[in-house]
């Protein structure tokens, strides 16, 4: 098991981060503002001072750093393509040459007018942005380095959790229990079972398109309700949503799995899950409501496990872009998902 | 001496339709070796307490997992019938609680279940007796849902969120619920523990549930000066003894 190809420890290999996330952006600005603000402090005498030079940094500073970042967005999807030393290279260079150009034609603004060396300043100022610069890329690789490695880890939770033996032991059970009188519709769930084996040991990547997701989780649902019967019904509404956006896989999957076995299963009636997927601009929205015994006490803890992975891996995916939201009424329990509308194969979804 | 072997009477308990297929398809292969007769079924066990009320069973296949009623609830209802059947638990996972007990006091059987091992399980349950009350308690520590009582040869449930007091009785404990009154033989002091969160004791001989407190009044016509507590849809007023007028304070707040 631990050398099946799947479960790669280094499943990532290193990237530049994906400008056109919000989450990079923001990282980026506060960063770069940061190390500015050390500078400032280095080098006034005073409070006041801190915040003049803080000004006088920023008069540079603020327009190198929209026009790069404005210049990498329109740049993303070329710099996808690159092998990653020449995308640091390239970014690097681009920088400096923005941060150059500039102070060049900044003129006036830029150069003080005691400054006897104009030639020192200009360089000065190249170097600086290529350090940014490179502070910055670093610290983009490290933290990919880090989230791969949660990745990897989350897919491996994902699988324990498929072999949870509740479902596995009951399902295998269930199977037994109908294939003398109903042999098709044993086959049919022994593939399904196979399939969502699959899947969470699959070498899948990032992100899958949702039709196969939705087959997944249809096809685990189908298990559960030869095991229930008619106590667990689905109702799907998908709205304004195409089969091929881009979701990270496993995400509909678990939290389907968590309404049959905290809510429908210890009902004796048994209950209705709500699946609501719509599109809004370019988010999309993804709804799980189910029914659940009336409880008192606190909210059941195992639904938390499977809840904080998928959380996880949202942050790890999306950054701040995506949102994630838990309703635990008394009679009922509702997730709601919130994240970029991906339609495009080719964009690298890692920050 | 040759004794005409009677069939064993079983009976099946599970929520799942297809586990219940299987256990008569391996009963049904069971049979031409041992004598048996699958008597009925039932998805809840509310069912079961219904319907064995009416067959006699020598075993029961019981499920552990199940909605509302878990089989190790049922198994202690099933404990009050005038002949209780031998229990013998199917489970796919919680095994664990189960195998810190001997076998020959509980019998278990793990999901997908297989053919040898139910007949051994059968066969051992020719010989065993009812698993003891107390032993089923031990391995579910959480509180029942409901009391049990045996009337008329039925078992009657009380679901626990009615129970509006118990009072100790000489020998009984007097169970209130809004319509009437039944009589248990369980111990109070057991009671109590069971049902630390819902029940207190106001009184030596008297728990009430914290939910059905209506409101206090000071009186009393037993000279004991003290406070009666009032409970929602009774007329009646329960005393508080002097060394539990504390939750006079606790509860009159909220």
């Amino acid at each position: 098991m631990n050398k099946a190809p799947s479960i790669r420890q280094n499943a990532r290999q290193d990237g530049l981060p994906n400008f056109r996330n919000l989450g990079t952006l923001l990282r980026i600005l506060i960063i770069s503002n940061g190390l500015a603000l050390m500078q400032a402090i280095l080098l006034a005498n005073s409070w006041t001072g801190v915040a003049q030079h803080m000004m006088q940094i920023n008069t540079l500073l603020t327009p190198v750093l929209f026009s790069s970042l404005l210049l990498l967005w329109v740049a993303q999807p070329w710099l996808n393509r690159i092998a990653y030393r020449r995308g640091m290279v390239a970014v690097t260079g681009l920088v400096v040459a923005l941060t150059l150009s500039i102070y060049y034609f900044g003129g006036e603004l830029y150069r003080p007018p005691d400054s006897a060396d104009g030639y020192f300043d200009l360089m000065r100022c190249g170097l600086l942005s290529a350090v940014v610069c490179g502070i910055l890329l670093l610290y983009f690789r490290l933290r990919s380095r880090v989230l791969s490695r949660a990745l990897s880890d989350a897919r491996l939770q994902v699988l324990r959790a498929r072999i949870r033996p509740h479902f596995l032991f009951n399902t295998i059970n269930a199977v037994l229990g109908i294939v003398r009188a109903q042999p098709k519709q044993a086959e049919t769930a022994l593939e399904d079972m196979a399939d969502l084996f699959r899947m969470a040991m699959s070498d899948a990547d990032d992100l899958v398109p949702l039709g196969r997701e939705i087959q997944l989780s249809k096809q685990y649902l189908a298990l559960e309700q030869m095991r229930m019967g008619d106590r667990l019904r689905v109702d799907w509404q998908i709205r304004d949503v195409s089969d091929d956006v881009l979701i990270p896989p496993l995400l509909l999957q678990p939290l389907l799995e968590n309404a049959v076995y905290h809510g429908i299963e210890p009902l004796s009636q048994g209950g209705s899950i709500n699946v609501a997927l719509r599109r809004n601009g370019d988010q999309l929205h993804l709804v799980v409501e189910n029914p659940c015994p009336v409880r008192a006490d606190v909210p059941h803890q195992g639904n938390l496990v499977a809840l904080r992975n998928i959380r996880e891996r949202l942050d790890l995916l999306f950054d701040v872009e995506a949102s994630y939201h838990v309703e635990s009424g008394k009679d009922f329990y509702r997730v709601e998902i919130i994240f970029p509308y991906v339609s495009r194969v080719k964009e690298r979804p890692l920050p | 001496m040759i004794d005409i072997e009677l069939a064993l009477r079983v009976f099946i308990v599970d929520d799942e339709p297809p586990a219940r297929n299987r256990l008569r398809d391996l009963l049904n292969d069971c049979s031409e070796q041992l004598a048996l007769e699958v008597v009925g079924e039932a998805g809840n066990g509310r069912e079961a307490l219904d319907k064995l009320a009416e067959i006699i069973a020598d075993v029961v296949l019981l499920d552990i997992r199940m909605p509302q009623m878990d089989g190790i609830e049922l198994a202690q209802h099933l404990n009050k019938l005038p002949k209780p059947p031998v229990v013998i638990f199917t489970t796919a996972y919680d095994a664990y609680a189960i195998k810190a007990f001997d076998l020959r006091v509980i019998d278990y059987l793990l999901k997908p279940i297989r053919l040898g091992r139910l007949f051994e399980a059968l066969n051992r349950a020719r010989l065993a007796v009812p698993v003891q009350t107390e032993t089923l308690r031990e391995l579910l520590p959480e509180p029942r849902k409901n009391l049990s009582i045996h009337e008329r040869g039925k078992i009657h449930l009380i679901p626990i969120e009615q129970v509006l007091y118990l009072r100790a009785e000489l020998k009984y404990i007097t169970v209130r619920t809004a319509e009437r009154e039944y009589l248990i033989e369980e111990s109070l002091n057991a009671l109590e523990k069971e049902f630390a969160t819902r029940l207190v004791r106001i009184h030596r001989n008297s728990l009430i549930a914290k939910d059905a407190i209506a409101g206090f009044e000071k009186g009393g016509d037993e000279g004991e000066s003290g406070w009666m507590v009032k409970l929602k849809g009774l007329d009646e007023l329960l005393a508080i003894s002097r060394r539990q007028q504390h939750i006079v304070r606790e509860f009159s707040r909220s």
